[in-house]
């Protein structure tokens, strides 16, 4: 890093947590005037110029219209500033979340608005690293906008500081404020392209294993209780101690017990497994199956479902 | 030259813009040389056309070709001379240019805002009060495209109009520029005005219409007389005017004669030797002087002093000022009417009074010597050459025709019919064959008296040239031979030497009304245009405060500028309460409390339907009337307005009743 950009960035810091040390900076907010801060544009600084040719022409010949000309446009510019910042002041911004999505997908950033006064906030610029969207909110109204940042890695990302600007109503003055999402992004692992076919039946310790043991016979685990349980599926006891309904669970119920190990994944690396794995839990919950997903030293499922995947990718990403 | 992929702007946005300019460019097309006018209208036609029909840009050599000839052009038609006509006009080109690459968001706000500066430089060239309404309406309207192009959303290579409430634009951007207005009127009065200019300003006549020239030569400021045009103003200390004999506004003296054209001579600039005495039969009075871009301040004969920076009175008793005159100017004079000019006449400045070119005029000369021998004192053969005049049949007319050669053999023997230039001259010819010392003096002759606003109105149809001839024992003393032919001319002003009407709408009650429109004029040049440094002191001065320094003017500015913009601004960010809310929203917080006590309420990030996706799990038995009033209220209150749906859904709100057996079941069971 050249010493610009490292100046730069301790610049940056210092900035940000000054920011953050005026006024609150996460969703839920109101922005106020301690948030609010406002510059002329570059077309504001050019108009700026102008009107100091304008004021030195018409002093020098006291051309009086000149000067009433010149200080319209002052007056105008005064107003731009003062509408620029109302357009901002007193916005809520209510949440700022993303929902997970795998790496190399855009995560989309949504940003929830609340305009609860009598006058519409047009042109409401939203940036956030190279992102950007532009959201027009009428009167009495909320709104949402989203952002949608480019994902690399798996793991958490923290999108960083996010910017809410204006040039309303002439392009004068730009009206602005920062803020921080509530938490960051959790980036899943990229799905491999063409992963192995799922270790279905293969003999394989990680892969299918087939237990002819009669129904109910060999209790497994328990797990939360989901509407169409049987009644004397619920453990009362273990139920009470958890303060939530759960079911017992018995291995005989799935004959077709799908263990998606990372450790016998196959793969040169890490990522390469983690990937593997992720398109195996994908492709199992796309085709129903129950499956257990042993990774890091924990142990999920077996179980099937949106949710159990969303653990599981959440494990993966977390590796 | 690359060609660029240009984006397509929105078509409001970019008319507007194109209007802004066109209506600041206006006055300046007027003035300009037509071909400059007719392409800049060409340019501005060609962008119209090319948004309405899609034309595809003009490629980027082509431009630049086109740009260079419109630079040519203008050389050429403004001859090189540069003057703020010039540059205004190049100005304006430059403009008319970029309407060729009028495509990306930056292009249009740039023609928007030098809208701006095009019409403050309009106001080099005339203040009239009719300029107030171009100022506002050129304001309004580039207030208008910046605000329209504000609108734009710029998606990269391409951008839309997001056409926010559409029209109420037009009063939206009204309200921002009547909302600068009180901003603008406190900078004008507080902002400290410079006394003296920066810099001076290029000698460039503008527009040919300004008033007097520099010289003269009989036929030259014929257009003059056709214009009606107030020339400057006039209010008098005593409150009454002087007796039309003594309305001679003296202007240009010219002494040299080439043959054709009369000439100023250098020492024309020397101060005076004698100064003009102040007695009590001295006038005072207030010029507002029209700018005609020259040094000449006008003055009744003959001006003692005048409070102007910078003026000073010449060996002829010329008013003059430093700076040519370009802005609507006021000055105070004190003029003595009964002055004795140069007793003495040196023997150079005789020499020069007496020159005449030694080919030209024969017949005059030889009738001058023959009058010489018949008359040897100077006064008798003035007054028979006055009445020669007189007698024989000499005309005043504007309609004349061009002299030649010999001019006033020319006018004295074949003619004989003319105006002032034309007599003037030849009876200076006349006089100085017959060796007299002679000079023509230019300038402004009468002048209409505004009773209801208590000035004197002289228009540039005044103008005038009469004789000053040097008398033994008397000094330079006035001759008008116009006087001779025309009396009226002189009695009751221009207008009346002629016998018929000049413009069609000649009518008595049209010049009533014109002369009531004058005082308007008249009071907005006084309050308004001739405000400067010393009118502001005044105002300050009459409002209580000591005599301030122009840095304390600052100051005062940029208090009274608070104490104007801070209710301004408070009333600006007033915040805008929600308006009450609707019965829809009423029935619905009703039932998100009634909801609340049963511990199922709503939480403030849940949206309708997610809050009725929570609690219907939690009431299985309910559900689908939970979902249907969420969505009931969801159509009711985002979606358009519909009474009917409205009244279903507060219907439906205030039905719904929880299955008390339903909780209880599920408290046992937990």
């Amino acid at each position: 890093m050249s010493a610009v950009a490292t100046l730069r960035n301790a610049v940056q810091i210092r900035l940000d947590r000054w920011v953050k040390r005026r006024a609150r900076a996460t969703p839920p907010l109101r922005l106020a005037y301690r948030q609010i801060f406002i510059l002329p544009t570059r077309f504001g600084w050019l108009l700026g110029l102008l009107m100091f040719g304008m004021l030195l022409g018409s002093l020098n010949f006291n051309n009086n219209l000149g000067l009433l000309t010149t200080f319209i446009v002052a007056g105008l510019a005064l107003n731009s500033m003062l509408l620029a910042y109302r357009n901002l002041r007193g916005l809520k911004i209510q949440r700022c979340m993303a929902r997970p999505v795998f790496a190399g997908q855009p995560a989309r950033l949504r940003i929830d608005l609340i305009n609860d006064e009598a006058r519409p906030r047009p042109g409401l610029q939203f940036e956030c690293s190279e992102a950007f969207c532009e959201v027009d909110l009428p009167a009495n109204a909320s709104g949402e906008a989203e952002l949608e940042l480019p994902t690399r890695a798996r793991g958490w990302m923290n999108p960083g500081r996010i910017g809410i600007r204006t040039t309303y109503p002439t392009g004068l003055f730009t009206g602005w404020a920062w803020f921080w999402p509530e938490r960051s992004i959790l980036i899943w692992p990229r799905p491999a392209e063409s992963p192995p076919p799922l270790p279905l039946g293969q003999g394989q310790e990680s892969g299918r294993e087939v237990r002819r043991e009669p129904e109910g016979e060999s209790f497994h685990s328990l797990r939360n209780w989901r509407q169409g349980d049987p009644l004397h599926r619920i453990a009362w006891k273990a139920s009470q101690r958890h303060q939530t309904l759960l079911s017992r669970e018995f291995r005989a119920e799935q004959s077709d017990h799908l263990m998606l190990d990372l450790d016998r994944a196959p793969g040169r690396d890490l990522e390469e497994r983690i990937s593997v794995l992720t398109a195996w839990v994908l492709q199992a919950d796309q085709e129903q199956l129950p499956w257990t997903l042993s990774a890091g030293g924990q142990i999920l499922g077996p179980d099937f479902g949106d949710a159990h995947a969303h653990r599981c990718l959440d494990v993966l990403a977390e590796l | 030259m690359k060609q660029r992929q240009l984006p397509t702007p929105p078509i409001a946005p970019l008319l507007w813009t194109i209007a802004a300019f066109a209506v600041a460019a206006a006055p300046h097309l007027a003035a300009v040389p037509l071909q400059i006018a007719i392409a800049i209208l060409a340019l501005l036609g060609w962008r119209i056309a090319a948004a309405l029909r899609g034309w595809r840009p003009i490629p980027a050599w082509l431009r630049v070709l086109i740009t260079l000839g419109l630079l040519v052009l203008v050389g050429i038609s403004f001859g090189g001379l540069w003057g703020r006509r010039t540059a205004t006009a190049l100005l304006c080109i430059m403009l008319a240019a970029k309407m060729m690459e009028l495509y990306r968001v930056r292009d249009l706000r740039l023609v928007a805002s030098v809208s701006f500066f095009l019409i403050a430089t309009q106001f080099l060239f005339d203040e009239s009060l009719i300029y107030l309404a171009y100022l506002i309406l050129g304001c309004w309207i580039a207030t208008l495209a910046l605000v329209r192009i504000q609108q734009i959303r710029n998606l990269g290579q391409r951008l839309e109009d997001r056409g926010l409430d559409g029209h109420p634009m037009i009063a939206h951007s009204a309200r921002l520029l009547a909302l600068s207005l009180p901003v603008a009127l406190v900078l004008f009065v507080l902002f400290p005005r410079l006394a003296q200019p920066l810099w001076g300003l290029p000698d460039d006549a503008l527009d040919g219409k300004t008033g007097l020239s520099e010289t003269m030569s009989p036929g030259s400021i014929a257009s003059l007389y056709a214009d009606d045009s107030p020339a400057f103003r006039v209010v008098f200390e005593s409150g009454r005017p002087p007796p039309p004999q003594q309305r001679y506004w003296r202007g240009p003296v010219l002494w040299q004669f080439d043959g054709t054209t009369w000439e100023r001579a250098y020492f024309s600039l020397t101060p005076a030797r004698t100064a003009v005495p102040i007695d009590g039969q001295s006038i005072r009075y207030e010029v507002q002087l029209e700018p005609h871009e020259r040094r000449w301040l006008l003055a009744l004969d003959y001006p003692a002093q005048s409070n102007f920076p910078g003026s000073k009175v010449t060996a002829d008793y010329q008013l003059v000022s430093r700076q040519p005159l370009t802005s609507l100017t006021a000055y105070d004079v004190i003029s003595n009417p009964n002055f004795q000019d140069s007793p003495e006449l040196g023997q150079y400045q005789r020499s020069i009074a007496t020159r005449l070119p030694s080919d030209r005029n024969p017949r005059t000369v030889a009738m001058a010597q023959e009058w010489r021998e018949r008359y040897p004192d100077d006064l008798e053969l003035i007054q028979a050459l006055l009445r020669w005049f007189r007698e024989e049949p000499f005309f005043y007319s504007l309609e004349t025709a061009p002299l030649g050669r010999h001019s006033a053999d020319e006018f004295l023997f074949d003619l004989r019919t003319g105006y002032c230039e034309y007599y003037s001259s030849a009876f200076a010819i006349f006089l100085r064959a017959a060796g007299i010392p002679t000079r023509v003096v230019t300038g402004y002759q009468g002048g209409y008296w505004n009773e209801g606003g208590q000035y004197m109105l002289v228009r540039q149809s005044d103008a005038h040239a009469w004789n000053e001839v040097w008398l033994e024992g008397r000094g330079w003393t006035r001759f008008d031979p116009t006087a001779a032919v025309s009396p009226s001319r002189i009695q009751q002003g221009s207008a009346s030497a002629l016998d018929d009407s000049r413009f069609l709408l000649d009518l008595p009650w049209v010049n009533e009304l014109r002369n009531r429109i004058d005082r308007i004029q008249h009071l907005w040049n006084q309050w308004v245009l001739g405000f400067d440094a010393q009118s502001q002191l005044n105002l300050l001065k009459r409002l209580g405060l000591p005599e301030l320094s122009s840095s304390q003017i600052g100051l005062l500015m940029i208090l009274v500028l608070l104490a104007v913009t801070l209710p301004l601004s408070l009333m600006l960010l007033r915040e805008a309460r929600r308006q009450s809310s609707s019965p829809v929203e009423r029935a619905w917080r009703h039932l998100q409390r009634r909801l609340g006590r049963r511990g199922l309420g709503i939480h403030p990030s849940e949206a309708p339907l997610e809050w009725a996706a929570r609690i219907a799990c939690q009431l299985p038995e309910q559900r689908e009337e939970i979902e249907r009033i969420a969505q009931e209220f969801r159509r009711a209150h985002y979606g358009p307005n519909d009474p009917q749906r409205s009244e279903r859904f507060i219907e439906a709100s205030r039905r719904f009743r929880l299955f008390d057996h339903h909780r209880d079941h599920q408290a046992t069971e937990l």
